[in-house]
């Protein structure tokens, strides 16, 4: 008896020791999805982030894109390790805030990456402005199509604010631009089936829409998919997308896609857990750091191709 | 049988329409049948553009219904033998994820890569069905360990990454259309003759009718006819019945009921295979991430179809119908352009109508179905309150959240930014109070029009259902004034449910009077 409780202590004092001699902080990362294309490249630039702090961190995903209650568990987990601060990137901006209440309560710093949350103070939110970027491609669009052609825009999960800021920008934008085209909606929750058959639907009732602008990449290759099953040839009906993803890239370059406002993504993983990681080390952090766009057109797609690394 | 037996029900025309209605409804299809029915019309009415009922229409929603449709077939077979099958949309989403991998990373020729996928889905059907057959798991509990085992799977080993690109062959399989070479070679000019002439037709009618007869559709209906004719004819269909029903039962009657509860579980897995395969003829590219909540969707086109999920009853072609009516739900209230928000209130109500419909049918009682058209009729009040009554109540909430808004501020209680978009100036005040008494009025004459048709769902004579029906057309006179035109389509409904409603014990003392002298 004696000799296992010397032990037990013998064993705690180890492990003291071995987390003072690497003095790691534990930078909790809460991903919306780990499958998603333009997802991967955020995280790749969250563990860059990590690797250049030298902080150890804990990346999980929710179950399946889109699932809140999983990724609360995660996030009251981390809380409970004692993770030094928690990057996250919301499923739903309302729902995740009570739990970031409790987080930034117990003093623990949060910083939220590409979506914001509603209804509670965060560290830091890291994220391309979604609804001036928006507003960019509503105009860009604009100029693609003459006054009074129709088009199609596929819109992303309307009860986030990422869904909302991308909509209404677009929207202001091109109604300003062109106000007598009329904009059929898809509505999708960021789903590229829902995108591909709300497409076809339209597409197949309707010969005169010009164009299909698409909330997010995913959205695009569903657009795309579906004028190849109506038979359309590239450059027939104009594609128009949003995220700059490897697929609609390359998409353009075959003449499908005309103009596509890429995010920063891999800048919103490592600026993201790069403010994590400073804000644990109790340095001051930027309230709102935007992480900026880049616009890719069929000239400048080259340029976008060297700077994110599509070969 | 019945027309030999009885001529005079060969010669009634009247009698001849109850015999057809009563067989109708005896089909276990015909509930979700109807549900397609009424949404089309309801569709076609608010829709602008191309009539909703057209071909090609129809065939998208047929090409878009293919995948989820041949997985819900093998889900059908699964629920009549009382068991479930969770997992369907993970085996999907891998089948199609490692199909799409080995065929452009491997170099695995096309029909290589097709036989890998069905041999998957055989085979987590086989790991499925053994632990259920054999072991004696819950299928619910196999499956949902399943349904995260083979998403997991799926993204492990394709890294959860897109394929660039798939073989064209695979093109057979979703958007291929027959017709397209046709076409092409009569815009060349290479044809002669009868087929110049078949080519010229073709290409007339290509945007309104060929360009979506494509391979989707064609291979959903034969996997339906196929399955169909197995299940009616063999022994095998007959076995799957009988377990569901009764499995000790048909244990003791000498079937062999694990096999068969084996085999259902490999074809139900093998289905969502096969589905995999028509997802990627109309998909850009094979992703593990595909699938997601099919089961749910499969499971609700097979209930919406009429089949039990305790097991023993149940049809195919009310799955065919379900899935329809699920992919149509999608396509008519896009092309309707109606609210996201509301989408979804809407599809979740037309799935319950639908329930509901087959609910009453099964029942065969005609004060259920007599209720149920009651039900219609204080529905369809209710829709038509609901256009002077939503603004009235939008108005009152506005200044009632203004009013509290300034009560806590008085109060010195610090608002938050949205509780401050709260407040309303003015004139927004003024606005919203004209708007509010302007609409009192119709609102409170369509209240009681529900309210009185709410009382006849519960009690009722004939004359009293007459006497409503009359009160809802001429309840339209003062609403038109009114300047609710919007509501005229909702309270002719009403009217033409409340007047089937007075005939309905008629019609079914007749249906029985026949059916006794049939038989």
């Amino acid at each position: 008896m004696k000799l296992n409780l010397k032990f037990a202590g013998v064993a705690v004092a180890a492990l003291l020791a071995g987390s003072a001699a690497s003095a790691q902080d534990v930078i909790g990362y809460i991903t919306k999805s780990a499958t998603n294309a333009g997802w991967m490249m955020i995280n790749q630039g969250a563990a860059d982030a990590a690797a250049e702090e030298g902080v150890n961190l804990v990346s999980v995903g929710p179950a399946f894109q889109g699932d809140l209650s999983s990724q609360l568990e995660v996030f009251e987990n981390l809380v409970a390790q004692g993770a030094a601060a928690i990057a996250v990137a919301p499923v739903d901006s309302a729902g995740i805030a009570p739990a970031v209440n409790d987080a930034m309560g117990a003093g623990i710093p949060v910083v939220a990456i590409d979506t914001g949350v509603a209804g509670a103070e965060v560290t830091s939110f890291v994220a391309t402005d979604n609804y001036a970027v928006a507003k960019v491609q509503g105009a860009v669009a604009a100029t693609l199509v003459e006054d009074g052609q129709p088009i199609i825009y596929v819109t992303g999960n309307q009860a986030q604010s990422t869904g909302q800021e991308r909509r209404n920008g677009f929207m202001e934008a091109f109604a300003a631009a062109r106000p007598n085209s009329e904009i059929l909606e898809v509505p999708t929750e960021w789903n590229s089936q829902e995108a591909q058959e709300g497409v076809e639907a339209i597409l197949n009732s309707r010969q005169d829409i010009a164009m299909v602008a698409n909330a997010w990449d995913g959205g695009t290759m569903g657009a795309k998919a579906a004028l190849e099953n109506l038979g359309y040839g590239a450059g027939d009906v104009k594609l128009v997308g949003f995220d700059g993803a490897g697929d609609a890239i390359a998409a353009m370059d075959e003449g499908w896609v005309h103009a596509n406002t890429a995010q920063m993504l891999y800048q919103m993983g490592f600026q993201g857990v790069k403010a994590a990681a400073a804000a644990a080390r109790g340095e001051d952090v930027s309230a709102r750091i935007d992480t900026g766009f880049f616009l890719v057109t069929p000239t400048t797609s080259g340029v976008y191709k060297d700077m994110v690394g599509i070969e | 049988m019945a027309d030999v037996s009885n001529p005079q029900a060969k010669n009634n025309l009247q009698d001849r329409i109850v015999l057809g209605l009563v067989k109708f409804f005896k089909a276990e299809w015909s509930g979700a049948f109807l549900a397609i029915l009424i949404l089309g019309i309801a569709i076609e009415l608010a829709s602008s553009g191309r009539p909703f009922f057209h071909p090609s229409n129809l065939m998208t929603i047929l090409n878009n219904s293919a995948a989820i449709g041949i997985v819900a077939g093998g889900m059908t077979l699964v629920i009549i033998t009382a068991g479930i099958d969770l997992s369907v949309g993970s085996v999907m989403g891998m089948t199609a994820a490692l199909t799409g991998y080995v065929a452009s990373f491997w170099g695995f020729p096309p029909y290589l890569a097709i036989m890998t996928g069905l041999g998957i889905g055989l085979a987590i059907g086989a790991f499925n069905g053994s632990l259920v057959a054999y072991f004696g798991m819950p299928a619910f509990i196999v499956t949902l360990a399943g349904l995260s085992i083979w998403r997991g799977t799926g993204h492990l080993s394709t890294g959860a990454q897109a394929t660039p690109k798939l073989p064209e062959t695979f093109d057979y399989f979703g958007r291929y259309n027959p017709f397209a070479g046709l076409r092409d070679a009569y815009k060349e000019g290479t044809l002669t003759g009868v087929w110049e002439r078949i080519g010229a037709f073709v290409d007339d009618n290509w945007i309104n009718f060929f360009r979506t007869f494509q391979m989707s559709m064609l291979i959903f209906i034969g996997f339906f006819i196929l399955l169909t004719i197995i299940i009616a004819n063999t022994r095998y269909g007959r076995w799957v019945y009988a377990i569901g029903s009764n499995e000790p039962g048909a244990r003791q009657a000498g079937i062999n009921t694990p096999r068969y509860t084996l085999i259902t579980y490999m074809f139900c897995s093998f289905s969502a295979a096969l589905g995999a395969l028509l997802f990627l003829g109309r998909a850009p590219y094979a992703k593990s991430d595909y699938g997601q909540m099919w089961e749910l969707d499969a499971i609700a086109a097979v209930v919406i179809g009429g089949t039990s999920l305790f097991g023993g009853r149940g049809s195919l072609w009310g799955t065919f119908m379900g899935v329809i009516l699920l992919k149509l739900i999608n396509n008519g209230l896009t092309l309707a352009q109606l609210d996201t928000f509301w989408q979804m209130v809407v599809t979740g109500l037309i799935i319950l109508v639908a329930v509901g419909l087959d609910i009453v049918r099964q029942s065969g009682n005609p004060e259920s179905v007599r209720k149920l058209l009651g039900a219609i009729a204080a529905v369809m009040a209710f829709l038509a309150l609901m256009t002077p009554g939503a603004i009235f109540l939008r108005a009152k909430i506005a200044v009632l959240e203004h009013n509290a808004s300034v009560d806590l501020r008085e109060a010195g209680t610090q608002l938050a930014a949205g509780q401050n978009a709260r407040l309303l100036s003015p004139d927004e005040i003024s606005q919203f109070q004209t708007a509010a008494s302007s609409n009192l009025l119709a609102m409170l004459l369509l209240l009681a029009l529900v309210i009185a048709a709410c009382f006849v769902v519960l009690r009722t004579s004939r004359s009293i259902s007459f006497i409503l029906a009359a009160a809802f057309i001429a309840m339209i006179i003062p609403l038109v004034l009114l300047g609710y035109q919007i509501t005229v389509p909702f309270l002719v409904l009403g009217a033409a449910a409340l007047l089937g409603s007075a005939f309905v014990h008629a019609l079914f003392a007749k249906a029985r009077t026949l059916d006794v002298n049939a038989a």
